[in-house]
């Protein structure tokens, strides 16, 4: 930990940018382990065209968040609620294990969302296969209702 | 070298802020907001001429907006003399969808300030109204109506209120002690 002593960071000021960057990134917060891996995340663009082309057949979409705005999502209500994170775990029972489920929140952005992750590791941990989230950087409000993508009120 | 730091430290921040930018100004007269109570009585803004009032949008699905509300109630108590006496006003905003989760949330932090939604969640067009992308967000509005400040938080929302109100007098516990002693309580 002495490389972190004021004296280094005051005399190496290309450190302190170099550390502030990686701040202002996210990448230091990121670094903590998450339960889905980058090729389980879907960008909210490429969800609404398969939406938008009806190809979503297959595909079962939960709101694990404040409101099931996308289109043919079924709302489970805020996961770190426990009578929410209940009736996702019933309500996944009787969903085939091959199925592709993609869930999302949308409250805000993943480092301080408190539903995605319990609702992640549900998923995975009850052995579903194509388990994907949605890859919402800011929230629901700017990622979907603006870019005017598909949800269940323009239906 | 410092300057050239300097310079790229202040760029750094100027992005990130402008990307946060609204279209309300400072200066400017704050949309009016006519929205049900709990109880469901119809609340308007402009009601509250007259006093300094913290406008703040939350929503009980907004986990930082939720952590905030002790903060808030530790304002409220502080400047309870100043509520009293008609000169400050807080009113709290929803963008809930649902009235029982609202209310429980509510009841369960022991709000006591004036609470009002139309359960619309981001479609309320108070959100379009006050140019909200992202919650926890505030604005303070002066006894004409014009907004004086967007979005402060903590000890400099605290410190502007107290400045505007001239609330001079000694407080007996700082924000963050009372906050402290609220949570330890729950």
């Amino acid at each position: 930990m002495r490389i972190f002593t004021e004296r280094t960071i005051m005399k190496y000021p290309v450190f302190l940018l170099v550390l502030l960057l990686l701040f202002k990134s996210g990448l230091v917060a990121q670094s903590a382990k998450e339960p889905w891996k980058e090729q389980q995340l879907i960008a909210p663009r490429a969800l609404a065209e398969q939406i938008d082309k009806k190809q979503t057949g297959n595909i079962l979409i939960l709101s694990v968040g404040p409101d099931a705005v996308i289109r043919g999502s079924v709302d489970m209500g805020p996961a770190h609620e426990p009578e929410h994170f209940a009736k996702l775990k019933s309500y996944l029972k009787n969903v085939s294990r091959n199925k592709e489920v993609i869930i999302y929140c949308g409250c805000c952005p993943f480092d301080k969302c408190p539903n995605i992750r319990p609702a992640f590791k549900t998923l995975t941990g009850m052995g579903f296969k194509k388990a994907r989230l949605l890859n919402i950087p800011k929230n629901i409000k700017a990622d979907w209702l603006d870019k005017d993508y598909p949800t269940n009120d323009n239906e | 070298m410092n300057r050239i730091l300097c310079t790229l430290i202040s760029l750094l921040f100027a992005v990130t802020t402008a990307a946060q930018s609204t279209p309300l100004k400072t200066g400017s007269i704050a949309p009016e907001i006519t929205l049900p109570r709990m109880d469901g009585s119809m609340f308007a803004l402009s009601s509250l001429k007259g006093r300094l009032v913290l406008i703040d949008f939350w929503a009980t699905w907004c986990a930082p907006c939720v952590k905030e509300q002790p903060q808030l109630k530790a304002l409220y108590e502080k400047f309870a003399p100043e509520v009293k006496e008609g000169k400050f006003e807080i009113i709290g905003v929803s963008l809930d969808k649902d009235k029982s989760t609202w209310k429980k949330t509510v009841d369960r932090l022991k709000i006591n300030w004036v609470q009002v939604s139309d359960l619309k969640f981001w479609r309320s067009p108070v959100a379009k109204d006050y140019g909200i992308e992202e919650l926890p967000f505030n604005v303070l509005v002066d006894e004409q109506n014009k907004i004086i400040a967007i979005n402060l938080h903590e000890k400099e929302l605290e410190n502007l209120i107290q400045r505007r109100l001239g609330a001079t007098r000694e407080q007996p516990r700082s924000i963050k002690a009372a906050t402290l002693n609220n949570s330890k309580h729950e």
